[in-house]
């Protein structure tokens, strides 16, 4: 049974990190999903918050009363998107004033929210949705023990009281999936630490300090590598491995890949239609194109 | 020819000012019936209750309306007076011209014509109202305790102190609650078993004492002064007048060491035969039927090795559960608490680390007859520490998990501070993460400022998470006494948990219709005046199973509970309010209807004489069933559907 | 009001605070009168051990009304945004979320907005996405833009004049 999502990319995928959407396209497609491409969506609103959080809400609304109008349920590869078209819809949900107000605005440009949508983000749609059985059907290579750490990130398990695609502190969706596909997933102290993104905006260098520091108690322990869910938190790790490094005066050389590309990997999709050349971190130490 | 005295009470101005008291009385006066009204500044006085009492005797009067403030009040007052001056105390009636009248109105015109319906109506009411005659239930003198910790062994030996019989009823093996599990308690440092031992030993040879361990409550019936409570007694698989405790059974057990010891909160080991502890009260083994092999598989080995062990053939497997019945006249319920899971504040780490307990556990290492000892070890490696950590309020405080302060908290974690700087010795660092430290008791603070004294680590603050390392344990915290982060490395941390109530505290409250507190807890009919009182007549509580509370309070207690049960066993009747419901025999149909609806299980079908019955002793006189009943059969003493009616009419 | 900092000399700010109560309940449920400073939010804070933010201390002047020093300090914007402090705080105080409005307050006060939120909030006035598409590196040492690869196209506002206008209105609101 297929199901049909709108794919919300936000900012972030579709402007910079392509190999994301590369092999959330590539991958969901053979689980099962249909992923629908929706005009007119805009930024989520989430990096004004800190500027206008009265903009952020309006933002996250209009792009639901988008999915509203094409009657779609909304597939959301960002965390940070995915927190804040969540919290928005909680807060139109509670606060009927507040929702007169927005839909008041959003009336210029023929858009109203009235109804509460279904809002997916990947670790969820891949484990709750469609599930580790399917997953592991069609593992075609399995990943022959690869010791791989996960990285959630922050705005997908935070705040839990909205729920959240997974437990805020003990998280174990994508070590399920990292199972199914014949990886060992590998615990350690750090795993709930943030990547640093948020203040990429104003504090370049404390951010980098933050994701250097993660990726060297990595390297310190024996990982092959460490995959995540979202662009901000890859932007961090795998495009900004080298500075971040450099900030704080180590060489970070940690195989950094999207869960959705080590997903096709084990698919047996070839490593190119993954976007794998577009990974900065040494991803070629995980002999992943082995063995074709 | 009735004869009704109408007093009309000035209330103060309460009444004064919006009724004209004087009109008032002279109309009541000249109703038809009343022989003669009165009016007084406070009729619930000493001098109103003689104007009372002196009016009956000289006017002869029947029957008797006070024209008043709400009958919440002082109804029973007046009964009393009515009663002392020799009128039936249920011929009395109660007008409210306060809170229904003169609190409620601006114009005292219109008021005091409002007042004057108001009293007609009640003298109509006074003068159909029937003498009514309490009836008397008789009180049987035994009381059943529920609950063999501390709280109810307390109660249990005051009441048989007093004379009564007392059926002491507990659900594990041995009698001592969460106490024996403790080492010592403060802030004296007593040896835990030191002092509770005497007192099981007390319970166990009293004479007016039954005591029925591992055994639990499977119905309670009837109500105050008569109840009747079927208890069931699990076997034990050990004939109790054979064994000895000596112990060859669990010795021999094929799973000895197998088994989590529950006594030891999971830091040790048993086997399915075994003793609770080793100061158990009675001193005798039991079988565990959900682990022992034979029960449960119908097998062990060739043949049960406890069987074979035992020089007093006191294995019996074939023993079964037992239901048996006793009546008592009052209950004092003392279940006592359970701890909070710490894995649910997860990350402390609870789950994540073996070398992260909780102050109840870490008792059991501190106690000598644990299972290490009293050594104490890493959980991880059976090393000694040389660092320990504790992180009070663990669920407690915490609006999203339990919201109250457990109480004994912070005096636990100075204790266990104070009793391992004694065992690990000066090179040990000790850290104490607090929020704010409690030490409110008699001779708590100076016990406090003792522990401060010992080069412990005070920590002003909740750490964020313990993050279980290779080697150790790294809590962050940031304390605001310096405005300083400190990165603590530590070996073995101690969480202090909330207290919460018994995880079956609410089904077992449905047995007795008892309400719970918001908290879960039992709640008590008034937290100041009457904590120890429940809102069912006839049924106490003492203890932590009311509210987190350290030993001596629940010892006190104890005994209020005693003393409040002995207030109604050594009475031999009890008088039963007689304003509660009736059955009309000529008209019900026995239909059934009453049974069903009734909230106090008051309605029973006489099967015989197909009508419904009414128990006086558990009618509330709520009214349900009299709304209920299709035939008017059900009708209440003196507020029958004619006699409403009749004051309808006189206020048209 | 008679209470008054004394390093500061200032009186207690309650329209400040006023306002800043008024946002926080307008858009989420959190009170920080309840909070009774275990500082487990700053023992676990993300920006605190590199950048000194401490939240419990930005609640205790909260609670006090001493804001205009907050509105105006550069504290306020190193919050990590991790929201480790929201889901831990047993009172159900959310620091996050009072920084959140702290830092509104600033940028509606007239204060400067720091690094690149100016260019990200031009950026979505002109296209409706905090950048347009950039040109990536790749590992072997090329670069990539997406219309190189096989990707359908931007998903942007389409009629940017009723998207613009709907935004408008939002600079005349208070929040």
């Amino acid at each position: 049974m297929k199901k049909k999502y709108a794919l919300f990319p936000g900012c972030l995928m579709p402007t910079e990190q392509y190999a994301y959407e590369l092999s959330i396209r590539e991958t969901l497609p053979l689980l099962g999903v249909e992923l629908v491409d929706v005009e007119g969506f805009s930024c989520c609103g989430e990096p004004m918050k800190s500027v206008n959080q009265l903009l952020t809400l309006y933002l996250s609304a209009r792009n639901l009363a988008i999915a509203q109008k094409h009657q779609l349920d909304l597939f959301v590869p960002c965390a940070m998107c995915h927190l804040a078209l969540t919290e928005c819809q909680h807060v139109l949900e509670k606060n009927p004033t507040m929702k007169e107000r927005i839909n008041g605005m959003l009336a210029a440009e023929d858009l109203q929210y009235t109804e509460k949508r279904h809002i997916v983000h990947t670790v969820d749609l891949l484990h709750d949705e469609i599930g580790i059985q399917k997953i592991k059907e069609h593992v075609k290579k399995p990943l022959q023990g690869l010791k791989i750490a996960t990285h959630y990130g922050c705005h997908i398990l935070r705040p839990s009281e909205l729920g959240r695609p997974d437990d805020s502190e003990n998280p174990q969706k994508i070590e399920e999936i990292l199972k199914a596909i014949g990886a060992e997933p590998m615990n350690y102290p750090q795993k709930l630490d943030c990547c640093g993104a948020p203040l990429l905006a104003n504090l370049p260098e404390s951010a980098l300090t933050k994701t250097g520091q993660k990726l060297q108690a990595i390297q310190e322990m024996q990982i092959q590598g460490l995959v995540d869910v979202c662009p901000w938190c890859h932007k961090m790790f795998d495009s900004r491995q080298t500075k971040a490094g450099e900030t704080v005066a180590v060489k970070l050389e940690v195989p950094v890949l999207y869960l959705t590309q080590l997903l096709g990997i084990a698919f047996g999709i070839p490593a190119e239609k993954l976007g794998l050349e577009l990974n900065m971190s040494p991803v070629e130490k995980l002999q992943l194109e082995a063995a074709k | 020819m009735r004869r009704i005295g109408v007093f009309v009470c000035h209330c103060g101005i309460n009444i004064a000012q919006n009724v004209d008291v004087k009109a008032l009385t002279e109309y009541s006066s000249h109703l038809n019936g009343v022989v003669v009204a009165k009016e007084y500044k406070y009729m619930c006085s000493d001098v109103g209750a003689t104007l009372i009492k002196d009016t009956i005797k000289e006017f002869k009067l029947d029957g008797v309306v006070i024209a008043s403030c709400s009958p919440r009040m002082h109804e029973h007052t007046f009964r009393r007076v009515a009663n002392d001056g020799g009128v039936n105390p249920y011929r009395v009636e109660i007008s409210n011209i306060r809170e229904q009248c003169s609190w409620a109105h601006s114009n005292k015109e219109q008021a005091t014509e409002k007042a004057k319906y108001l009293v007609r109506s009640a003298v109509s009411k006074a003068l159909s109202l029937e003498p009514l005659q309490p009836s008397t239930l008789k009180v049987i003198p035994e009381a059943l305790v529920i609950g063999g910790g501390i709280a109810g062994i307390q109660t249990s030996l005051d009441l048989a102190n007093d004379g009564f019989k007392v059926h002491l009823v507990e659900r594990d093996p041995s009698i001592g609650g969460h106490m024996a599990q403790l080492d010592k308690t403060f802030p004296t440092l007593d040896c835990s078993s030191c002092i509770l031992t005497p007192k099981m030993m007390e319970v166990a040879h009293h004479e007016n004492i039954e005591l029925l361990t591992y055994a639990e409550i499977a119905s309670i019936e009837g109500s105050i002064g008569n109840y009747t409570v079927k208890i069931k007694k699990k076997p034990r698989y050990v004939d109790m007048d054979k064994c000895t405790g000596c112990g060859d059974c669990a010795t021999a057990c094929r799973l000895k060491d197998r088994i989590v010891s529950e006594f030891n909160q999971g830091m040790g080991k048993r086997g399915a035969a075994y003793m609770p502890f080793p100061q158990a009260v009675p001193l005798k083994y039991v079988i565990d039927d959900k682990k022992c092999l034979f029960l449960t598989k119908g097998k062990c080995g060739d043949e049960p090795l406890c069987k074979k062990a035992c020089a007093q053939q006191a294995i019996a497997f074939d023993q079964k559960e037992e239901i048996i019945e006793r009546k008592v006249g009052a209950i004092v319920i003392a279940t006592g608490y359970d701890v909070m899971d710490p894995a649910l504040v997860y990350e402390y780490g609870y789950d994540q680390s073996p070398d992260v307990i909780t102050t109840l556990e870490m008792e059991r290492l501190i106690s000598s007859s644990g299972p290490t000892k009293g050594e104490i070890l890493r959980p991880s490696n059976q090393q000694k520490p040389k660092s320990v950590t504790f992180i009070l309020c663990v669920g407690s405080r915490d609006e999203t998990q339990c919201t109250w302060c457990c109480r004994i908290g912070c005096m636990t974690a100075l204790k266990q501070v104070y009793l391992l700087r004694e065992k690990l010795g000066e090179e040990i660092e000790i850290n104490v993460c607090y929020n704010d430290l409690r030490s409110f008791g008699k001779g708590y603070e100076e016990f406090y400022r003792k522990v401060r004294g010992l080069h412990t680590n005070m920590f002003r603050g909740h750490p964020s998470e313990v993050r279980p390392m290779k080697e150790n344990l790294k809590i962050d915290i940031f304390d605001t006494t310096t405005n300083k982060l400190f990165e603590i490395k530590t070996d073995l941390v101690i969480l202090v948990p909330a207290m919460m109530p018994r995880s079956d505290a609410t089904e077992f409250s449905r047995l007795l219709h008892l309400t719970l507190s918001g908290d879960g807890f039992f709640l008590e009919a008034h937290p100041k005046l009457r904590p120890v009182d429940t809102f069912v007549n006839g049924i106490f509580i003492a203890g932590c199973c009311q509210g987190p509370k350290d030993i001596q309070d629940t010892v006190s207690q104890g005994s209020a509970a005693a003393s409040r049960a002995a207030t109604i066993l050594s009475q031999e009747e009890l008088e039963i309010d007689p304003l509660i419901a009736m059955v009309d025999e000529e008209v019900c149909t026995g239909c059934g209807i009453c049974v069903e609806v009734c909230p106090y299980e008051a309605r029973t079908l006489n099967e015989r004489k197909r009508i419904a019955e009414v128990n006086d002793a558990l009618c509330a006189g709520c009214g349900g069933c009299i709304a209920a009943c299709p035939s008017n059969a059900s009708t209440h003493k003196n507020f029958t559907k004619k006699q409403l009616m009749n004051m309808v009419d006189d206020i048209m | 009001m008679s209470i008054i900092d004394l390093t500061s000399m200032g009186e207690p700010q309650s329209e400040l605070r006023k306002e800043l109560n008024d946002r926080l309940t307008k858009l989420q449920d959190e009170i920080s009168d309840y909070c009774f400073q275990c500082a487990k939010c700053t023992s676990g804070c993300e920006s605190h051990k590199l950048l000194e933010l401490e939240p419990h201390k930005i609640v205790a002047l909260l609670k006090r009304g001493l804001l205009n020093e907050l509105v105006n300090s550069d504290v306020i914007w190193t919050c990590m945004t991790c929201l480790k402090c929201r889901e831990r705080c047993p009172q159900r105080v959310a620091p996050v979320e009072i920084l959140f409005a702290l830092k509104n307050m600033a940028v509606a006060s007239g204060k400067q907005i720091p690094g690149k939120y100016t260019g990200m909030l031009q950026s979505i006035l002109s296209i409706g996405l905090i950048q347009d598409i950039q040109q990536v590196a790749t590992r072997s040492n090329k670069t990539m833009k997406r219309d190189e690869l096989p990707l359908p196209p931007l998903s942007k506002p389409t009629d940017v004049a009723k998207f613009q206008a709907g935004i408008m209105k939002i600079a005349m609101e208070k929040v």
